[in-house]
């Protein structure tokens, strides 16, 4: 390593913290600044250049990662916990006076969103479902997000997923849906073409 | 090679961040795990820059997961998650540091660093990602914080003074001290 004095340390530590401050804010030093020492110039191109080397660090971290199983995935998903999105209650009729059958909310919006991922090139995201769900016969309106491939048209793909979406619950539910609303919040491409080609 | 980790076993691997967020946030395990694939090898290189080796890396994205699930509900902008994913893994990262460290407060652990490698063993480093690794072991502990978080992680000073309970005129100090010293160990190779 380089012998510096403390002094000559001083002066180098004061240079880089006014350089750093520029940097920092994400402007260049003026012109006089940077002409004054070569150093100043030397150093400013040093901390540019690791800046740059910094924002592609991570990325070049994961590439040098060799495979790994998926164990790790495994670990994550099953220590969370699932229950805490159950939702409302929804009652459900039987037969017979002495069962007590309901659905939870988070079982309609999974319904709701396996409809509506039924639909070629659309995905739903947010789902929520407005009204008295508790109450059976309650006027309920399904309120969804969504997200359309690229390309596709846009009203005719809210209509399908409405229709998906009004049939799956007549099908599986006895709520009284009076309207499903769609909002397209998000376009998608096909993000794993690259990795198929590699 | 993409960038980040593969999710093409769903068949939502083709749905936003944002999308998957909300699904998520209502409960979708699914949408979840395809998060969790495509953004874990990014967290994971993440937390191991904080904390300067992987040994405790696997532990801090799950913890890391297991938070972002709980608080999936809460996040205001889900197009953004990418960004929140990486702020909670530094502030695990930290966690983690602190709990090894114990009571003791982050900046006074600002040790000496090992010595500087021959210029003879650097020669033999082959990428800039190597040579800018084997500089930044030659920062103390703090320092090299410091300047992941800003220079990885795009934090604020203000920001990093918060996550590593210093003062912001501290976190100053230590980055022009990291920046300084990275720049002495590359100087050295060239």
């Amino acid at each position: 390593m380089a012998m510096t004095s403390p002094h000559d340390d001083d002066a180098s530590n004061d240079l880089i913290e006014q350089l750093s401050d520029y940097i920092d804010r994400g402007e260049a030093p003026p012109d006089d600044f940077l002409n004054r020492a070569p150093e100043n110039r030397i150093a400013f191109d040093a901390l540019t250049r690791f800046r740059s080397m910094a924002q592609d660090i991570l990325d070049e971290d994961v590439s040098a990662e060799p495979d790994r199983d998926d164990s790790w995935v495994a670990g994550i998903l099953t220590n969370i916990h699932r229950e805490a999105r159950a939702g409302r209650s929804i009652p459900v009729s039987h037969s017979s006076p002495k069962a007590d059958l309901s659905l939870t909310e988070g079982a309609v919006r999974g319904l709701i969103r396996a409809a509506g991922d039924s639909v070629a090139g659309t995905f739903i995201g947010r789902c929520r479902l407005e009204g008295d769900v508790a109450t059976p016969g309650s006027p309920v309106t399904v309120n969804v997000d969504a997200s359309v491939f690229w390309g596709e048209r846009m009203p005719q793909t809210a209509q399908r997923l409405r229709d998906a979406i009004t049939t799956s619950l007549l099908h599986h539910t006895e709520l009284n849906i009076v309207a499903v609303n769609v909002t397209i919040t998000d376009v998608h491409l096909r993000r794993n073409a690259k990795d198929a080609d590699s | 090679m993409s960038i980040t980790g593969s999710d093409e076993r769903s068949p939502l691997g083709d749905a936003t961040d944002a999308i998957l967020a909300a699904r998520a946030a209502d409960g979708d395990l699914r949408a979840f795990e395809v998060l969790v694939r495509r953004h874990g090898p990014l967290m994971r290189a993440y937390a191991t820059r904080i904390l300067g080796s992987n040994s405790d890396s696997d532990d801090v994205v799950q913890e890391t997961f297991i938070t972002a699930w709980e608080r999936l509900p809460e996040l205001q902008d889900p197009a953004a998650t990418k960004a929140w994913l990486m702020r909670i893994t530094s502030r695990k990262a930290i966690d983690r540091i602190r709990a090894r460290k114990q009571d003791q407060p982050l900046g006074e652990w600002d040790a000496p660093a090992p010595e500087s490698e021959s210029p003879h063993q650097q020669a033999e480093a082959a990428s800039q990602r190597e040579r800018l690794t084997r500089a930044l072991g030659t920062l103390s502990e703090a320092q090299r914080q410091c300047w992941t978080l800003r220079e990885i992680g795009g934090h604020s000073y203000a920001e990093i003074a918060e996550e590593l309970d210093l003062p912001p005129s501290t976190v100053r100090g230590l980055l022009a001290r990291a920046r300084q010293k990275l720049m002495q160990e590359m100087e050295e190779w060239r």
